[in-house]
């Protein structure tokens, strides 16, 4: 009955199976929703937050996803700005799961806020001089182009379509649609640099504190570099498990090369980047302040030197080399480590910026303190990826997202 | 329809533009902000005329004044008093928390009379006229079977008008059985009477001394008056007089001295009496006091030259003899020496040996009723009441020997011996005390051997508590017929304890009582009156405040004004009169003892074989230890090495515990002689090795949520040790064992 | 009046503790607690969820029994001043919920206007700030002794020393009603400095040299603000924070510990 929904000539499971995936993440996202009522209900005391971690898991994810997201901007930067075409196949999937990461951000922002009924006073008071304001101000109005983005794809619906208002403004939006993707990297570019700022210009923090160029530290460019190198490499792991699910080959590979290719010259770069950036603050920036670099990571139980050779080494030079290289971008299994190890490493960089930064003492007599977040915090990050799967589930079954699914897969 | 672009993007503008100017998005954020802000389950505090309240602290016998900021009728916020002689503007945690008993939930908010199991909780509110109708009668009905002597009034001090009142209604009722708490305030007392022979309080010119040699002394941690002390020591950092701290454990105190000797507990007696020994030796001595004003000094002189070389002294005590021979000569050749004893906060009696040897050592520098030194310091005079016509049952009811064995032939020192108490009850198979007034006392908390304490209560048929709060003994009374606490009544404040001079402070009403509590001194007078014909008689006021104004007469003035009185011309008698022994001199050897004095450590309880350790206690200024629960804000000050949720910590050297193969934090069970209980192990650098030391102040078992179940009480761990001569408790520690758990 | 208000020099309050003069006795503290309305819980145990706008912390120097060592530390808001007023915190609240003040150097925090972000928490070295991660709920019967002249904080929003500004504010307006402009040193005077038994704290104007806080300190505004009293140091001074609180204490692991230090480096004093 819904295949009058669908899109025709492509083939979708069974309605019960759809309908039983839905309801198992359905599930976990309820039990993120209850999370989160708990939250708004009895206050910040639901989680494991406290006045040493002001910032945890949910800031974390948050930067998590935004770097992950940032393959939205950066294959709309490269399609619409830099005019690589080809990227037009895989385009619409990066908008959605780019869609999906900044809603959740927005979603667990709320959350995250001791007072979410004033959070638009960030945008009433505002203070020029603080990075959160940045990252507000670009983050909601990235959003709003992501939206906007979202919504030519969603009257592409078979039955949507067929209204003929609708097909209009469809094919209206289209006509426009480079002047936003342009106008959204431009803002993701500061969103993405804001958020790099945000943990160093904390000049009380040692281990997060960088010095840089004008008003911002060298972590707004790496944090902007690093979005775009490992952004792609989230469409890429994205798209790789959907056709696995699917069973389908979905985009074609001189596609998925060219993204991967442009991925990996942007880690092998950031990564270059980051040594530097990282070599500096540990012989110049940290001892100014009474640090040696081996402070950073001794004395506790968590955070070793292990966690930078695995940012640095393993989930940086280690897929730049596999994607640099035609075998290893042609070899699907090298390929989807390469993707997933890029996956990991921004998000160990986002933690360790998050994390790690108000695990250290700073003061000579206070102590490492070390955090489990609660099962709320848990159930809400979770939540995002239920919701994620959802959308992803929703929009692959009723909306045209890969042009090449059909000559890929001709209907028997 | 079509759409072209132009109508396209005015779609799109036209949307935005008319969504931002309905004003029903807007307002519905803006209000919804400005609800978060004005949440109705958080209180909006109303303004109010401010005023201020000039008063005295009598949450410990510090004496401080303050001055309480009111907001209309409500107290907000406790100051200390500018100017006042105790404190001059500081004021101490526990005083600064004081609004949150006289507001806080752990009030007793009418009188009650017991109707379930004693400690059951279960109570009836009565009226007044009931409630002292119900304490005559039993009174009354006591008397009549001539068992007057078998009621007993246990109160946290003998000076003042209402340790007046309830003494004379003690004795013109007709029993002797007056007890007040015990602190070193009875040994301080005892070696004066001893050997200056007059009955007076323990003065110390601390403002003056430049050389302070503490055998233990919280001098920081509590001791004294506490703010007063506090202030000493800063102008000591100022003026650049030194202080030697003398404990087995690194105390705030011993951390802020110019020098901690560590010690092995419990011996400071010897190395008093070793430094004793190298001053007669060397000569350091004041002569012009010794030979002039002082008799016995050669059997003093024999005995110290004989048992307490260095050598010896040092063995018995683990401090290095060259390090007692210089601190000997430095504490000698200060131009105002002063040593003090007293471990802590000075809450336990300690035994006589180690107060008459450091009183010695006072004289030996020549620092007795001098400047910078120790002074014998009479109570003032100002009660001066008729004295009582007792009737036929009230004098042979006083000719009756304490309860608590005081005055008596075997204890014919002490003038009480609360520590004796609870074993005396216990002793018989029907209790001697047959009725039982607490007030300004907690014992069922702040006494030694908890178990015996409970014990010796619950076999008393009648107990009244006065207290103010639901607290330990009052939970387990009969009858509690509360006191307004003092932010809301008179009273008289004389003797900040360890003064050196003669200061009466006045607390009286800030507020006007909260509940319907009655004034303990109202109350007694009601009693007396209920009781009638000579014990009537004797109590001629209509009300207390009659009674305390009458009692300062011409002083009632300047009191009410200043907010206290202290005499200008108070002086301590020269030496040539200071003296009422049967030598009329200092004696080193108190000629009115009659057994000997060893001065030889006080062996405490347990065998070292089953008992390895050596358990002590710990004062600490963010731990209200006596006279009432933590408040809600002081146990916020608690370090998480002290009190962790309900566990408490005790410290021992990291030594030590990795001998017994503990970690920071582990739980353990600490089993004394006297009790059991489970706490958790803090590793300390600042403690001897050998040695676990456990805070007062915690483990109650009454008054509120935000005080009980907190740790545990140190008093159900530890047993008086009786000290043979003063039959004090000489106890300061218990042996102990950790086993983990 | 608003050119008189201008040509006299900015305020700038500060404190002096002399750490050989703290007892560690948490006086402070309550003084605090009570002058601010700050709430409690019936468990306050865990440090890292309790509110405490002055925090005393323990010093050990580390080593063993008899040499040992303690010294307490007494940790208000240090009102930082950064470089021109971009107090850590300041400069990152995304709200301007909380400020400095050029004219008495206070860093200020609205509690109406926090929404709750913690960002500022995160920029302070000095773990000086708060939140309220819990309703605040008196007894019944005790509010009655909350100041009215200092709001109580809701859920959801982070509190600060405020170097007592309400008792600022009262002073000026008395000073205003007899026609003065200048405060004199004791009119205003926080509550903690003032409820030291040890007298170890000293507030004032460290602009102002007749006051004890430039006396001691002796702020060489050359360098920052740094102590020109070879016993005077203050807290993290090299992360460039610029505090408004000294500390003093003639024990030199004393200051040692009040930065941070590579094995080589010389304790700040002796570094110029
Ligand atoms: N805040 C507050 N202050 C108070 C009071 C209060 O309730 N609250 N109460 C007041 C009252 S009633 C009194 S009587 C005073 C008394 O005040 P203190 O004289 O101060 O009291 P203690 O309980 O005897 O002492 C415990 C101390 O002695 C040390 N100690 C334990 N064993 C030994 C040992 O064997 N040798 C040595 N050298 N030291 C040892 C411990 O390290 C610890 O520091 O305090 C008053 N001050
Ligand atoms: N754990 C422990 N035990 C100790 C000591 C110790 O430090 N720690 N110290 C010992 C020493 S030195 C002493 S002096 C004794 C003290 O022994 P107590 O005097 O028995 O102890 P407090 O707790 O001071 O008792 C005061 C009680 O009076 C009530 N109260 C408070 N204010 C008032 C008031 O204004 N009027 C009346 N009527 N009652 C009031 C309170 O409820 C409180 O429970 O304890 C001894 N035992
Ligand atoms: S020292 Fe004693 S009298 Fe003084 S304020 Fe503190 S509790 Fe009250
Ligand atoms: S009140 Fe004074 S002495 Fe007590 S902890 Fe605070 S600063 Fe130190
Ligand atoms: S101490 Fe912390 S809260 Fe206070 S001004 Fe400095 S950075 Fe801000
Ligand atoms: S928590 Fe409040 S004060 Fe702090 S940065 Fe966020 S809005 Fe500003
Ligand atoms: S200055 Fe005022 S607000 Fe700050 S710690 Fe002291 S009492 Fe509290
Ligand atoms: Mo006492």
């Amino acid at each position: 009955m819904d295949s009058a929904l669908m899109s025709r000539g492509v083939k979708r499971c069974p309605t019960w199976q759809f309908i039983l995936w839905l309801c198992l993440f359905g599930g976990v996202l309820l039990w993120g929703v209850y999370a989160i009522l708990l939250i708004w209900l009895k206050g910040l005391n639901q989680t494991n937050m406290n006045d040493n971690y002001g910032f945890a898991l949910w800031i974390w994810a948050d930067l998590g996803v935004i770097a992950l997201g940032g393959g939205a901007f950066f294959t709309g930067f490269l399609k619409y700005v830099v005019g690589k075409d080809d990227l037009k196949n895989i385009i619409n999937y990066a908008v959605i799961i780019g869609f999906i990461c900044y809603s959740s951000a927005l979603l667990i922002l709320a959350i995250d806020v001791g007072q979410p009924l004033r959070s638009w006073f960030i945008f009433w008071h505002a203070n020029v001089h603080s990075m959160l304001t940045e990252v507000a101000f670009c983050l909601s109005c990235y959003f709003a182009v992501l939206t906007i983005e979202f919504i030519p794809l969603i009257l592409e619906n078979r039955q949507i379509d067929k209204v003929p208002f609708f097909h209009n403004l469809s094919h209206n939006m289209h006509k426009v649609m480079a002047v936003f993707a342009a106008t959204g990297a431009f803002l993701s570019f500061f969103h993405q640099g804001s958020l790099g700022g945000t943990p160093s210009v904390l000049f009380g923090r040692p281990f997060s504190y960088r010095e840089g160029l004008l008003i911002w530290p060298w972590t707004f460019f790496l944090f902007t570099w690093s979005a775009a190198a490992y952004g792609p490499c989230f469409t890429l792991f994205v798209t790789r498990i959907t056709e696995k699910v699917t069973k389908k080959k979905l985009v074609k590979q001189n596609t998925i090369d060219l993204l991967a290719k442009i991925s990996g010259w942007m880690i092998a770069t950031y990564i270059i980047a980051k040594i530097i950036d990282t070599w500096y603050w540990a012989t110049v920036t940290a001892p100014s302040k009474g640090f040696a670099f081996m402070d950073f990571y001794s004395n506790n139980p968590l955070y070793g030197i292990w966690i930078l050779v695995l940012e640095i080494v393993v989930c940086g030079i280690v897929p730049a080399i596999i994607l640099l290289t035609p075998k290893g971008r042609n070899n699907s299994v090298a390929l989807f480590i390469a993707v997933t190890l890029g996956c990991i490493g921004v998000l160990l960089n986002r933690w360790v910026m998050v994390l790690q930064v108000v695990a250290m003492p700073v003061m000579t007599f206070d102590k490492w303190v070390m955090y489990i977040p609660s099962w709320q915090e848990v159930a809400t990050t979770i939540l995002p990826v239920a919701y994620g799967i959802i959308v992803l589930m929703i929009t692959y079954r009723y909306l045209p997202i890969f042009p090449q699914e059909q000559e890929l897969n001709p209907n028997p | 329809m079509k759409i072209g672009r132009r109508s396209f993007l005015s779609f799109i503008i036209g949307g935005a533009a008319g969504t931002a100017l309905s004003p029903l998005a807007w307002k519905s954020m803006d209000d919804s902000s400005i609800w978060s802000q004005n949440w109705p389950w958080t209180p909006v505090p109303a303004d109010g005329e401010v005023s201020h309240v000039n008063s005295v602290c009598t949450l410990c016998p510090g004496g401080c004044g303050i001055t309480v900021r009111k907001v209309d009728d409500r107290a907000v916020k406790i100051e200390g008093m500018k100017g006042h002689p105790v404190n001059d503007g500081g004021v101490c945690i526990l005083g600064l928390s004081a609004l949150q008993l006289l507001y806080g939930p752990t009030r007793v908010k009418a009188p009650l009379k017991r109707v379930g199991e004693r400690g059951e909780e279960k109570w009836q509110e009565i009226s007044w006229s009931e409630a002292v109708a119900e304490v005559a009668a039993k009174l009354g009905d006591l008397r009549s079977k001539g068992k007057s002597h078998t009621v007993c009034s246990i109160l946290d001090s003998d000076k003042g008008t209402v340790p007046y009142l309830f003494g004379r209604l003690l004795t013109v009722y007709g029993s002797p059985n007056f007890i007040r708490t015990p602190s070193i305030q009875d040994s301080y007392e005892l070696a004066i009477n001893l050997m200056h022979g007059v009955q007076a309080s323990a003065g110390f010119d601390v403002e003056h001394a430049d050389f302070v040699l503490s055998f233990g002394s919280g001098l920081i941690d509590g001791w004294g008056s506490p703010v007063r002390m506090f202030k000493a020591n800063s102008n000591w950092k100022d003026s650049g007089s030194k202080v030697v701290q003398i404990e087995p454990r690194l105390s705030n105190t011993a951390a802020k001295s110019d020098k901690w000797i560590p010690i092995n507990p419990g011996t400071e007696v010897a190395l008093a009496m070793g430094l004793a020994h190298v001053i007669i030796k060397e000569s350091l001595y004041d002569s012009d006091f010794v030979n002039n004003y002082s008799s016995g000094f050669d059997k003093f002189k024999q005995l110290v030259l004989d048992k307490y070389n260095p050598d010896n002294v040092a063995q018995i005590t683990g401090v290095d003899s060259s390090a007692l021979v210089s601190l000997a000569r430095n504490f000698a050749h200060a131009s105002k020496p002063l040593a003090v004893c007293g471990r802590g906060q000075g809450k336990t009696q300690g035994s006589l040996d180690e107060f008459i040897a450091v009183h010695a050592l006072n004289a030996l520098v020549g620092n007795i009723n001098s400047e910078g030194g120790v002074w014998a310091v009479p109570d003032p005079d100002y009660i001066k009441w008729p004295e009582v016509e007792m009737d036929s049952v009230a004098a042979v009811g006083m000719q009756k020997e304490r309860i608590d064995g005081a005055g008596s032939e075997t204890y014919p020192y002490a003038r009480y011996l609360l520590n004796r108490f609870s074993g005396v009850v216990n002793s018989e198979e029907e209790s001697p005390v047959n009725a039982l007034f607490v007030a300004g006392a907690n014992p069922l908390y702040t006494i030694s051997d908890s178990k015996a304490v409970k014990e010796a209560f619950s076999k008393i048929p009648f107990v009244v508590s006065f207290s103010s709060y639901m607290d330990e003994t009052a939970k387990n009374a009969d009858l509690i017929l509360p006191n307004h606490v003092f932010l809301e009544r008179y009273e008289d404040v004389p003797m900040p304890v360890g003064l050196q001079k003669h200061v009466i402070g006045l607390s009286r009403p800030v507020v006007k009582p909260q509940f319907n509590t009655k004034h303990v001194g109202d109350v007694i007078i009601l009693i007396a009156k209920a009781l009638g014909g000579r014990i009537a008689d004797a109590f001629p006021w209509d009300n207390y405040e009659a009674c305390l104004e009458e009692t300062l007469g011409d002083k009632w003035e300047s009191i009410v004004e200043n907010g206290f009185w202290s005499d200008p011309d108070f002086k301590v008698p020269a030496s040539e009169e200071a003296f009422n022994t049967p030598s009329g001199k200092f004696e080193f050897i108190p000629a009115n003892l009659k057994s000997p004095l060893d001065f030889s450590p006080v062996t405490i309880e347990g065998s070292d074989i089953s008992y390895p350790l050596i358990l002590v206690p710990y004062d600490s200024m963010r731990l209200a230890n006596g006279f009432i629960g933590n408040p809600p804000f002081i146990t916020k000050t608690v370090e998480d090495t002290v009190l962790k949720g309900k566990d408490v910590f005790v410290e021992i050297n990291p030594k030590t515990a990795e001998e017994i193969g503990l970690i920071e934090g582990r739980y353990v069970d600490i089993r004394t002689p006297r009790g059991k209980a489970k706490v958790r192990v803090h590793l300390f650098d600042g403690i001897m090795p050998g040695i676990v030391a456990l805070p007062r102040g915690l483990g109650h078992t009454a008054y509120d949520k935000y005080i009980a179940g907190k740790g545990i009480n140190f008093n159900e761990l530890i047993g008086p040790v009786e000290d043979p001569v003063s039959g004090f408790d000489a106890a300061w520690g218990i042996r102990a064992r950790l086993t983990k758990v | 009046m608003k050119k008189e208000v201008k040509n006299e020099k900015a305020k700038k309050y500060g404190m002096v503790i002399d750490l050989d003069k703290c007892t560690g006795c948490g006086a402070c503290m309550v003084a605090c607690m009570s002058e601010n309305n700050v709430p409690f819980k019936e468990d306050e145990s865990n440090k890292l969820d309790s509110i405490a706008w002055m925090r005393v912390y323990k010093l050990t120097n580390g080593k063993p029994f008899p040499e040992a060592d303690i010294c307490y530390l007494p940790r208000p808001c240090m009102h930082c001043e950064g470089h021109n007023g971009h107090a850590p915190c300041v400069s990152v609240c995304p709200a301007t919920a909380t400020d400095y003040n050029h004219e008495t150097g206070i860093v200020s925090q609205i509690y109406t206007r926090c929404f709750g972000c913690r960002y500022c928490m995160v920029a302070c070295p000095y773990h000086a700030r708060y939140f309220n991660w819990w309703d605040p709920v008196w007894p019944e019967g005790m509010e009655k002794y909350l100041n009215p002249d200092v709001s109580p904080r809701m859920r959801g929003v982070v509190e600060k020393c405020s170097f007592c500004f309400h008792r600022y504010q009262t002073a000026m307006n008395k000073a205003y009603v007899e026609g003065r402009r200048k405060l004199e040193e004791d009119e205003y005077q926080t509550s903690c400095a003032q409820a030291c038994p040890a007298d170890a704290i000293t507030f004032g104007d460290l602009n102002d040299p007749a006051h004890a806080v430039h006396q001691i300190a002796k702020p060489d505004l050359k360098h920052g603000g740094r102590s020109s009293n070879p016993n005077a140091f203050r807290l993290l001074e090299r992360l460039g924070t610029n505090p408004k609180v000294y500390y003093l204490s003639s024990r030199e692991w004393v200051r040692r510990a009040g930065d941070n230090y590579l094995k080589k480096d010389k304790t700040v004093k002796k570094l110029h």
